[in-house]
C-alpha cells in the first residue's frame, strides 16, 4: 500500500518572513496508508510547512504536489476541494454555535437553497460516532471541554471526508481516554487509505502510532526515514544533533559568589512547589516545552503575578515582592518575550521608552533633568551599539534593535537580577552573538541571570545550570557536562534517559 | 512643501492656525465680532471649557475617558453657597471645602476603574448619574444664588483689563504643560496610555497613576464649576451638562489621540477657543435654539472628522 505514489508532497518548498529563511528547501511525501511524523523543536518550522501544504502559505520557491501534479497556486479552498483536511493547533470553532454547526460550517447540505438540517444532523451523527462525541449535537460549543472541543474539531476535519488528514498536536488538550480514541481512529483511517501528516512533542505516540519521520530543523530536513527499529532515545537522537558554531561565548570556571535568589515551595501560575537557587555570576537557563510555566516562573518572581513561596530569599531579603515596583526596587528586572506588547511603547521613542523605569531617579525638585536624561540615553545607546536617531519611534527598529532598547533601559538601575523570557526570539544571529556575549559579561559583573528560552542550543552552550519545566513542575536540574540538548529535550518530553519511553498515552 | 507638512503633523498648531484663520475671517465679515470686548468674552468662555477640559486632557492620554465632568461642575456650583460658611470673609473655606469633594470624587472613580476594574466610560457615568440624583435631593428644583466673595471675585473681576478666569486659565495651562512635558509622572501617564502592560512591567504603577489622574479630573473639574459660578452668579441643576461634551471635544480638536498615549494640553488650549468661537458664529444665525444645537453638534463632528484623523492602531 505505501508503494502508491504520494498524495500530496512539497517539493524543495523555500519560504521566509521579512528576510528571515524559515524554510530552506524542505521535501516532504505523504503516501495513502502511512502514518507520517513530523518532529522539530519550536521555531524549526513545523507550522510553516503545514501552511504550505494547506494552501495558506504559498512557498517563496519550489512547488506543492497533488497526486503528484505541481500545483502552482494552492488556495486554502482548493486545497479543501482536493480533499485535505488540517486540524489545527489553535481551535478555530465558533462558540457560540452548535457541535453540528460548527462540523458542518462550510459544507452545508442545502436544499432548495435553505440548509439541509436533516441530512446535517446524519453526516454529523456518522463522524461524531467515530471520534466518539456522545453530547447532544446541538449543545454550543462554547459549553465543551477544552479536550471535547479537540474532538470536534477532528470530527469538523473528517465530515469533508479529506484523503489527507494533517493534525497538529492534537493530543495537547486531550485526556488519556480521548488520546485512545484518537489512536484507534487514526489507525482505522490509515487502512481506509488515509494519508495522515501527525504532528506531536509525545514521542510515545509518535513510536505507537507512526511509520514515517520527517524531522525538521533550522528549516531543513535532517531525517526522512522509516520509524521501523527507532526507540525514543533514537527519535530524540534524530531531533538533537548540530552544530553550534562560534555563537556563544565560552563559558569561564564557575566562581560561586553570593546567594542572590533562593526560593522553596514557589508557586506562581502553573508553576507548582518549585525550588529555586540563584547565584552571582550564574546564568540560570529555564527549558522545556512552550507553555509549561517558564513565563509564570518569571512573572511570579517579579511580582507581576500572584504568587506565593514556603520560603523566599532575595539578595538578603525575605519575603517575595508584591509588585513590580517592589521587584525594581529590590534589584531585579524584567525582559518579556513579547517585547511588541510587553516589553517595549512602541509608537514612543527610544529615548523615552529607555528613561521610563529611570524617571523619578533622575527628576531633580520634581522636574525632569533633560540634560541628566540625553547623556543616559547616549550612553546607553552607545554600550549597546543602538543604532539610529534615539527620538525615532522604537517601531523603526529592526527585532534586535527593538530587543537591545528592551534590555538598555533596566541597566541604569544596576539590577542584581535579570529575568529574561526567550530574549533572542525573532532575532537576528549577529544581534543574538551580541545578546550571549552581553549577557555573559552581565554575569562576570556579578549579576544572576535567569534565562527562559524555547531555544534548546543556548541553554546547553549558555547556561551554567538549566531547570526543565514539564506541567508546572521542576522535570530536572542540570548542571556542568549534564546539560546536554538530549538531557533537557528528553526532561521536557518526558523521555528518562537510558530507560526508553514513558508512559503510554495511545496504544 | 517640508514646512506644510511638518504644519500638518502638528496638530496643536493646526488647530491653532485654524482659529487665527476663523477669527480673521469673522472679523472681517462680521460687525463686532472683532471688536476687543467679544474676543475677550469669547476667552472667558474658552477658560471654563479650557479647565474642565484640562483633567480631560490627561484621562484620555492615559487612555480612559471622564463623563463625570458635566456632573462635577454642577455639584460645585449648587454646593458652594450652601458650604460657605458665614463667619468667612474670604471665602476661601467653601472653596477649598467644595474642590476637596470635586477631589474626592474623583478619587472615587479612580478606585473603581483601577480596584473594580470597571471601565472607566461606565465608571464615570454612573458617577455623574449618582450625582445628578443627590443634587436633586440635595437643591430641589431651585437655583441657588453665590455670594461667596472668592468666587465672585474670580468670575467678575478684570486685573489689567484681563479677566480674572482668563488669568486662571493661564495658570492652569502652564501647570498642565509641565505636568506633561516636565515632570516624570507626565511620561508615565503617556506610556500608560499608549501600552499598559509594557508600563506596568517596566515598574509604573497603573493603580497610584490612575488614582491621581482621576482626581486630577475631578479637581479641575470643579475648579471649572467655581469659575462658571462666579461668571453666572447662580447655579442650578443642569449648569455644567454642556461641558462634558465640550471638554471632551476640545481635547480631540487639539490632535490628543482619544486612544491614548499621544497628545498634549497644547492642542487642548486652541480646541477651546475654536470651540467657543464656532458657537458664538452660530449665536449670529438667526435661528432657534433646536436649529442651533443641531448646528452645533454638526459642526463639532465635522471639525473632529478634520482634525481628529488617526492612524488606525
Amino acid at each position: 500500500m505505501t508503494d502508491a505514489g504520494p498524495l500530496l508532497e512539497a517539493r524543495r518548498v523555500f519560504k521566509g518572513f521579512f528576510g528571515n529563511p524559515v524554510l530552506k528547501g524542505v521535501d516532504i511525501a505523504l503516501r495513502p496508508g502511512r502514518v507520517h511524523a513530523l518532529l522539530g523543536e519550536n521555531g524549526a518550522g513545523k507550522s510553516t510547512l503545514i501552511n504550505l501544504l494547506s494552501g495558506a502559505l504559498a512557498p517563496d520557491k519550489g512547488a506543492i504536489a497533488i497526486d503528484g501534479q505541481p500545483i502552482s497556486r494552492l488556495s486554502p479552498a482548493s486545497a479543501r476541494a482536493a480533499g485535505i483536511a488540517v486540524v489545527q493547533q489553535e481551535l478555530s470553532l465558533a462558540g457560540d454555535l452548535s457541535i453540528a454547526e460548527n462540523i458542518g460550517l462550510g459544507a452545508y447540505p442545502r436544499r432548495f437553497g435553505l440548509i439541509d438540517y436533516a441530512a446535517l444532523a446524519r453526516g454529523v451523527r456518522e463522524v461524531c460516532d467515530l471520534v466518539g462525541l456522545t453530547e447532544p449535537l446541538d449543545m454550543p460549543v462554547a459549553d465543551l471541554a477544552l479536550g471535547r472541543r479537540q474532538m470536534v474539531e477532528i470530527a469538523k476535519a473528517l465530515f469533508r471526508k479529506p484523503r489527507v488528514l494533517i493534525l497538529d498536536e492534537p493530543t495537547s488538550s486531550l485526556s488519556a481516554h480521548e488520546a485512545g480514541v484518537l489512536g484507534r481512529l487514526i489507525a482505522t483511517l490509515r487502512d481506509r487509505g488515509v494519508a495522515i501528516l501527525y504532528i506531536s512533542h509525545r514521542l510515545n505516540e509518535v513510536q505507537a502510532l507512526c511509520s514515517h519521520v520527517t524531522v525538521l530543523k533550522d528549516g531543513g530536513v535532517t531525517a526522512d526515514r522509516s520509524l521501523a527499529g527507532v526507540d525514543g532515545e533514537g527519535l530524540v537522537r534524530l531531533m538533537v544533533g548540530r552544530e553550534t558554531g562560534e555563537l556563544f561565548p565560552p563559558k569561564p570556571q564557575q566562581r560561586v559568589g553570593k546567594v542572590r535568589i533562593d526560593v522553596e515551595g514557589f508557586s506562581a501560575g502553573l508553576v507548582r512547589d518549585a525550588r529555586l537557587a540563584g547565584r552571582a555570576g550564574e546564568i540560570v537557563g529555564i527549558g522545556g516545552l512552550v507553555g509549561q510555566g517558564q513565563e509564570d516562573l518569571l512573572l511570579g518572581l517579579y511580582g507581576a503575578i500572584p504568587a506565593k513561596a514556603d520560603r523566599a530569599e532575595i539578595d538578603g531579603r525575605s519575603g517575595l515582592p508584591v509588585d513590580v515596583a517592589a521587584a525594581n526596587a529590590a534589584g531585579m528586572v524584567y525582559v518579556p518575550a513579547d517585547r511588541k506588547h510587553e516589553g517595549l511603547v512602541l509608537p514612543h521613542s527610544i529615548a523615552s521608552n529607555i528613561l521610563l523605569p529611570s524617571l523619578g531617579r533622575l527628576a531633580r525638585g520634581g522636574l525632569r533633568d533633560r540634560r541628566a536624561e540625553a547623556g543616559l540615553v547616549a550612553d546607553l545607546a552607545r554600550q549597546l551599539m543602538i543604532k539610529g536617531d534615539v527620538a525615532r519611534p522604537v517601531q523603526a527598529l529592526s527585532g534586535g534593535n527593538q530587543q537591545k532598547v528592551a534590555l538598555a533601559k533596566w541597566l541604569p538601575l544596576d539590577p542584581g537580577v535579570l529575568l529574561l523570557n526567550d530574549p533572542t526570539r525573532g532575532v537576528d544571529i549577529e544581534t543574538k552573538r551580541e545578546i550571549y556575549l552581553m549577557l555573559r559579561r552581565f554575569a562576570a559583573e556579578g549579576r544572576l541571570v535567569i534565562l527562559a528560552s524555547s531555544d534548546t542550543p543556548e541553554l546547553v552552550h549558555l547556561c551554567d545550570r538549566v531547570l526543565v519545566l514539564r506541567e508546572g513542575l521542576v522535570a530536572a536540574e542540570l548542571s556542568g557536562p549534564a546539560i546536554t540538548e538530549a538531557a533537557i529535550v528528553g526532561a521536557a518530553m518526558g523521555v528518562e534517559q537510558g530507560e526508553g519511553i514513558g508512559r503510554k498515552t495511545v496504544q | 512643501m517640508m514646512r506644510a507638512k511638518a504644519i500638518l503633523r502638528n496638530p496643536p498648531l493646526l488647530t491653532f492656525l485654524l482659529v487665527a484663520l476663523v477669527w480673521l475671517i469673522a472679523g472681517l465679515s462680521l460687525r463686532g465680532f472683532g471688536a476687543y470686548g467679544h474676543l475677550r468674552y469669547l476667552l472667558e468662555l474658552a477658560a471654563v471649557i479650557g479647565i474642565a477640559a484640562a483633567g480631560q486632557t490627561l484621562v484620555v492620554l492615559m487612555g480612559g475617558i471622564d463623563l463625570s465632568v458635566g456632573a462635577v461642575i454642577t455639584v460645585t456650583a449648587i454646593l458652594l453657597p450652601l458650604l460657605s460658611p458665614a463667619w468667612d470673609p474670604t471665602g476661601l473655606v467653601g472653596v477649598a471645602l467644595v474642590l476637596a469633594i470635586a477631589v474626592g470624587i474623583g478619587l472615587l472613580n479612580g478606585a473603581g476603574a483601577t480596584f473594580l476594574q470597571v471601565p472607566p466610560i461606565i465608571m464615570t457615568l454612573a458617577m455623574a448619574t449618582f450625582l445628578q440624583g443627590m443634587l436633586v435631593l440635595v437643591a430641589g428644583g431651585s437655583a441657588v444664588t453665590v455670594q461667596n466673595p472668592a468666587v465672585l471675585l474670580l468670575g467678575q473681576s478684570r486685573p489689567l483689563g484681563v479677566p480674572a478666569g482668563v488669568v486662571l486659565w493661564i495658570l492652569v495651562s502652564a501647570c498642565m504643560l509641565l505636568l506633561i512635558h516636565r515632570m516624570p509622572i507626565g511620561a508615565r501617564f503617556l506610556a500608560l496610555g499608549a501600552n499598559p502592560l509594557a508600563a506596568r512591567l517596566s515598574g509604573v504603577s497603573t493603580t497610584r497613576n490612575t488614582l491621581i489622574l482621576y482626581a486630577l479630573s475631578g479637581f479641575f473639574a470643579g475648579l471649572a464649576g467655581l469659575l462658571l459660578l462666579g461668571m453666572n452668579r447662580q447655579g442650578y441643576v443642569g449648569i455644567g451638562d454642556p461641558y462634558l461634551l465640550t471638554s471632551i471635544a476640545a481635547v480631540v480638536l487639539g490632535g490628543t489621540s482619544i486612544l491614548g498615549g499621544r497628545g498634549t494640553y497644547a492642542g487642548t488650549i486652541p480646541g477651546a477657543i475654536l470651540l467657543v468661537t464656532t458657537t458664538a458664529l452660530i449665536t449670529v444665525v438667526n435661528a432657534s435654539p433646536g436649529w442651533r444645537s443641531i448646528m452645533f453638534g454638526s459642526l463639532i463632528l465635522a471639525l473632529l472628522m478634520i482634525s481628529g484623523r488617526e492612524a488606525r492602531r
